[in-house]
């Protein structure tokens, strides 16, 4: 009888082709949108997390509120103590100090006299001691533009959008204009090693990269730094997993008063990050749940009208003395096989269209132009073996449900009234 | 003495009609033997299509008794009432209902495949009703390919594949023409005789009256006339 009913459906294309397509389509975009949206948080969290925030980061809880200002008078200092602390207690991470801090870069002419001044973000990492990763977080190696990475004391890197504006090469001198810790001006010069390019726009157009003990030698900022990075040992950011080692570090400090106790702080805690990733997160779940509920009533309203044009089949069907449950449960077997046939060709393009936009991936610079956080400019999708499951079994589901709900009107008339209906 | 296949008694059929009931049968009375070539005659809304669905256990009846095979169908349940078309009883209706997708032969074969028969069981029967009805070579042709003549040739070979004991015939002839409608009406009379197939025909077709060997007269739901025919064979 299966045989019976599977050659009917491969044979009237009306009743299987459309259901197919339907799902196919369905689950082509849920796969596609799936790992484009999943890809997009990956390089999210990730650029973040290498440029800015660590997985996890310890800060003075009076930095903390007011972040936004970049108040290095309220850093934290005797960073040596508190890095060998972090390091015993929370041996899943490795820790990098690091100074964010804002000024002035003046470049002057053959006779020493300002040619040109422009604002930027000097961020100070350990780039000379050979004892940390931050050359591979940075992604210096791949991002370098032009000249070298700094290799002695007084060289910095500058991002290529700001070179331009200030009409920068590799080896020219430079001069930094800001205040230390305590408020005092401060000058020093630097040689210009190399220019960067990060394809983010925030971090092109104003980054200045030096070494940390060049930063605290010129801020005043002896032991000190205005953060202590986490990065999980496992390379990848997991929010319950951060949250656990955020709130174990924070109980220590509880109670206290003191406005410069350390405090740490997940990825996800970053007030605009934090909000972001959670948009992003239902978002894209609403957006699987919405395809889903369209595919079931589009399915359910291609299954009444296929339905209808099988009443007389039905009729004929049941009058042969088949029971309605059967008829039923046939219908529903149809669905299943629609359903998974529909779901694999969906499943196939739509991981086909998440490999290639993981190789070819959609320039967003345009749509982030001007904007305060950190956006990789080039989003790509990435895929991973759920992909496989996350639009199948939806596919599936949404053709038995479509099914279920066009073919309940036969299974719950009565034979009498449903055999004058078909009209056989 | 002949073996009663039907029995009817008392039958009354009501269908709701807004807030009243439409009464289609009035105490009808009546049996059948096995192998009868009979017809409710009667014009539409007689009842005829009524009683016919009733004896095919596809409609019940609100009072009175029919058995049909031994089995009282007004207490019959939907699973009891599908075994019960399903083994004894074969339809065909006016407008064929060909199943269009489907060969002619996996049309004929459908009823055994309800029945679970096996492959060679099932070629067995379908060759041998599609030879009945003369259609041997249009096996593996599709219904829109065929006439009409030929379309009720299939259904009739389809209703009598399972060598049911009873056909029961809806308006059989009406989309057909006279000479198609004698060859339907010869070839279900040779089945009856040779199979020994109750054949049971709701018909206001003039055609088809004259192969009847006993007419049930049908009038507003009432048996106005049950008369036995002479019997009148005629050669295919």
């Amino acid at each position: 009888m299966i045989k019976f009913i599977f050659t009917g459906l491969l044979r009237d294309k009306s009743r299987s082709l459309l259901p197919i397509l339907v799902i196919m389509i369905g689950v082509f975009l849920t796969v596609g949108m799936t790992g484009y949206i999943r890809g997009f948080i990956e390089d999210f969290v990730d650029q973040n997390a290498r440029l800015q925030t660590g997985h996890v980061n310890v800060v003075t809880k009076a930095y903390a509120q007011n972040e936004s200002l970049m108040p290095i008078d309220l850093a934290l200092l005797g960073i040596d103590t508190l890095m060998k602390k972090l390091e015993t207690d929370f041996p899943g991470y490795t820790w990098s100090p690091r100074i964010n801090f804002g000024g002035m870069l003046d470049v002057p002419d053959e006779s020493g006299e300002s040619k040109k001044q422009g604002p930027v973000m000097g961020m100070a990492v350990d780039l000379l001691s050979g004892k940390t990763d931050e050359i591979n977080r940075l992604n210096l190696h791949t991002a370098l533009a032009e000249g070298h990475i700094p290799e002695a004391s007084g060289e910095v890197i500058i991002g290529e959008e700001l070179a331009r504006k200030l009409d920068l090469h590799p080896g020219d001198k430079v001069t930094f204009i800001g205040s230390t810790m305590e408020g005092s001006l401060t000058f020093r010069n630097f040689t210009v090693s190399g220019t960067i390019r990060y394809g983010v726009r925030q971090m092109d157009n104003v980054i200045m990269l030096l070494d940390l003990k060049d930063a605290q030698a010129l801020l005043d900022m002896e032991n000190g730094a205005t953060q202590i990075l986490g990065y999980s040992k496992q390379g990848v950011y997991f929010d319950e997993e951060a949250a656990r080692t955020r709130d174990a570090f924070n109980k220590k400090y509880a109670g206290s008063g003191d406005q410069f106790i350390p405090v740490m702080r997940s990825l996800s805690d970053e007030p605009t990050l934090g909000y972001y990733l959670t948009y992003i997160n239902s978002f894209s779940g609403l957006m699987i749940f919405i395809l889903i509920v369209i595919m079931s009533i589009v399915l359910w309203n291609a299954g009444l009208l296929g339905g209808l044009r099988r009443y007389n089949e039905f009729g004929i069907r049941l009058a042969m003395g088949e029971e309605k449950g059967h008829v039923y449960k046939m219908l529903l077997y149809e669905a299943l096989f629609t359903g998974i046939i529909g779901s694999v060709f969906g499943t196939l393009l739509g991981v086909a269209l998440t490999l290639f936009l993981q190789y070819k991936g959609i320039d967003i610079s345009g749509m982030v132009q001007g904007g305060a956080m950190i956006m990789p400019n080039i989003i790509r999708a990435k895929f991973s073996p759920d992909l496989l499951s996350v639009g199948f079994i939806p596919g599936v589901a949404a053709m038995v449900i479509g099914t279920m709900l066009s073919g309940i009107a036969i299974f719950k008339r009565e034979t009498a009234k449903l055999i004058k209906e078909l009209e056989i | 003495m002949n073996e009663k296949i039907i029995i009817i008694e008392n039958l009354v059929k009501r269908y709701p009609m807004g807030e009243t009931e439409f009464t289609a049968l009035k105490n009808i009375n009546l049996t059948f033997d096995k192998g009868e070539f009979a017809g409710f005659v009667g014009p539409s809304g007689s009842g005829k299509t009524t009683i016919l669905n009733i004896l095919g256990s596809l409609d019940t009846p609100t009072e009175g008794k029919v058995v049909v095979e031994g089995e009282d169908v007004s207490n019959l349940s939907e699973k009891a009432s599908a075994l019960l078309r399903k083994e004894h009883i074969g339809f065909i209706f006016q407008s064929f209902n060909l199943l269009p997708v489907y060969t002619v032969f996996e049309n004929v074969e459908l009823s055994l495949l309800l029945l679970k028969k096996s492959a060679a069981e099932r070629e067995k029967a379908v060759t041998a009703a599609l030879e009945w009805v003369g259609l041997q070579d249009m096996a593996r042709k599709k219904p829109p390919q065929l006439s009409g003549g030929e379309s009720q040739r299939v259904a009739i070979a389809r209703a009598i594949v399972k060598r049911p004991n009873i056909v029961l015939a809806d308006e059989p002839t009406a989309n057909l023409d006279a000479e198609n409608a004698h060859i339907i009406m010869q070839t279900m009379q040779k089945l009856n005789e040779e199979l020994k197939t109750t054949f049971i025909f709701a018909t206001h077709d003039e055609k088809v009256m004259q192969y009847l060997k006993r007419k049930i007269h049908l009038q507003d739901g009432r048996v106005s006339k049950d008369e036995t025919m002479e019997t009148k064979t005629l050669q295919l």
